[in-house]
């Protein structure tokens, strides 16, 4: 509980510090946040009244759109077009869809299988929930956003649950969360260079392929060695690498108990800070972070994935308030999602308990080579954005965009059951083993 | 999951972590715990209550939702309301949702 406490003290400390920064990308500049109150049909003018402000401010219709784009009296997010002026409208989308029970059933589920996922292999969820709000009709920003509130509640009962089965190392956490975050204002520097001298296309390319090219490489690597395990040829031991970093002795030697290593800081900060470059880049930390601590720090799989809910803790309780100040948290998808979550994350939690250290290599390198080739089928369009190759004909741009949704649909669904798979399978044996030692304590 | 075990006697063995044994007076220390059948009570009751509690915190949320969405979408100080309410939901349904568990029989392999 003094941990607890502890890390709770942290964060707090550290927001104000840090809050030039935002965990998965910055909230976006040009955008206006309120409601419009009125539209003058001749001049093609509304006026709004912002967020936070006490006045209205009037913006010009853009190019291209008519009155009835204009909602009344909603929320709304609105994209001004900087090219063609300061208070140009180049769209707008209603802040909060209307939920309707087909919504909120699916919510539940996608909450509950990636709550799974993650109190499984300590990350997961964001990549295919973000997704899913945004195609039930949430603006991409809000997705991103109300995401990020339901990831820091469901990895905190996560990362509590695990650390009471032993396996969380909350000092390896802290580490890595705090490192993490400066890697975030790291990336997102990267990220606006990028922004500014190749556009948006040119941004989602490069997003894409570094999300690409890492799943891919570090994926692969994962279910090799996942594979490997599985048939028993190698013994499950600290991978080499890890063993060779663990004999430098460099000031400062830093000291994991529950991941039983000791390490010197110069090695666990790069890991920590390369965890939230690409967090800032590609918005799934876990992916990298966790391969990280397994094959360079050192530690088991199963204390990795349950550090990383620590992690993701910090880190998405951060994110939550910076995206909390810009006012974008559509709290009903959050809490919608937790509502599964909550009960997903306690039972990939425990299910960690019953299986062996390679189904989690083996979940979490699944998930990540179906997510690359998600992302991947995205690549064609970014490509033809940016004019390098031929523009897409439409039914080759649907039928990209509907393999890239589908593949994460069946990521999640690989992954939940395999969990299921592996979590009975366990605890049958269990079972079996407690009534065969029930047996031999009666005679 | 485990409940059909009749009766047990358990002897713990608490030592203290080894990297701080060295000069401690309490070092190894052996207690006798006996359990009467093992017959884990479910708990119903709490499930209840804090499933009552969250369904009861989700329908006054849902039903002033145009309120709700509003106010929390403020920005600036008013971050504090979606935090502190997804604080207050993970303490309540994670209590609910935990509970549920043990009561569907799942919980994590005792490591005895």
């Amino acid at each position: 509980m003094k941990r607890l406490v502890l890390i709770i003290l942290t964060v707090l400390l550290l927001t104000p510090g840090i809050h030039q920064a935002y965990a998965g990308g910055p909230p976006p500049k040009n955008v206006v946040k309120g409601v419009f109150t009125t539209i003058d049909t001749k001049t093609m003018d509304a006026s709004i009244k912002v967020d936070g402000h006490d006045g209205v401010r009037v913006l010009h219709l853009g190019e291209g759109m008519t009155v009835d784009d204009i909602p009344m009296d909603k929320k709304v997010l609105v994209s001004l077009d900087t090219h063609a002026g300061p208070n140009v409208i180049k769209d707008v989308s209603v802040m909060f869809m209307d939920m309707t029970v087909t919504k909120i059933i699916a919510f539940l589920i996608i909450g509950l299988i990636g709550g799974l996922l993650s109190g499984f292999i300590g990350s997961g969820g964001a990549f295919v929930l973000t997704p899913a709000m945004m195609s039930l009709g949430a603006p991409g920003a809000v997705a991103v956003a109300s995401n990020m509130c339901h990831k820091f509640p469901k990895a905190m009962v996560g990362a509590y649950k695990r650390w009471k089965y032993g396996q969380a190392d909350i000092k390896l956490g802290l580490v890595m969360a705090v490192t993490a975050i400066i890697g975030v204002q790291v990336g997102i520097k990267i990220q606006k260079f990028i922004l500014d001298h190749w556009g948006n296309a040119g941004s989602n390319l490069y997003v894409s392929v570094v999300f690409v090219f890492v799943l891919v490489v570090v994926g692969a690597y994962v279910l090799m060695d996942a594979i490997k395990l599985s048939k028993g040829s190698a013994e499950e031991k600290t991978p080499v690498l890890a063993m060779k970093l663990q004999r430098i002795n460099l000031w400062p030697m830093m000291e994991f108990k529950v991941a039983k290593l000791r390490i010197s800081a110069w090695i666990t900060i790069p890991v920590g800070l390369l965890t939230g470059m690409l967090a800032a880049t590609i918005a799934v930390g876990g992916f990298i972070g966790v391969p990280g601590m397994i094959y360079v720090i050192g530690a088991s799989a199963l204390v990795s994935s349950a550090t990383e809910l620590v992690v993701a803790f910090i880190m998405g309780a951060w994110g939550s308030v910076q995206w909390g100040i810009s006012g974008l948290i559509d709290i009903r998808m959050t809490l919608l999602i937790l509502a599964g979550s909550l009960i997903g994350v306690q039972l990939g939690a425990l299910g960690t308990t019953y299986v062996k250290d390679y189904t989690i290599k083996l979940v979490m390198s699944a998930v990540m080579l179906i997510v690359a080739v998600s992302r991947g089928a995205k690549i064609p369009g970014y490509l033809s954005d940016l004019n390098l190759i031929a523009a897409l004909n439409d039914k080759l741009g649907v039928a990209l965009n509907s393999v890239s949704f589908w593949a994460l649909m069946v990521a999640l669904a690989v992954a939940g059951i395999i969990i299921t798979v592996a979590m009975i399978k366990g605890m049958v044996q269990a079972r079996a083993e407690e009534n065969a030692a029930g047996v031999v304590q009666q005679h | 999951m485990i409940q059909n075990e009749t009766h047990q006697a358990q002897l713990h063995v608490n030592s203290t972590k080894e990297s701080s044994a060295v000069g401690r007076s309490k070092a190894t220390s052996t207690s006798t715990a006996t359990q009467t059948a093992y017959t884990p009570k479910k708990p119903v009751g709490k499930m209840v209550f804090f499933g009552a509690l969250s369904l009861g915190a989700y329908l006054l949320l849902f039903s002033k939702e145009t309120l709700v969405t509003q106010t929390y979408t403020l920005g600036g100080w008013h971050a504090a309301f979606p935090v502190l309410t997804a604080f207050l939901f993970s303490f309540v349904h994670g209590a609910f949702a935990s509970n549920f568990l043990t009561v569907l029989g799942l919980e994590a392999k005792s490591s005895h």
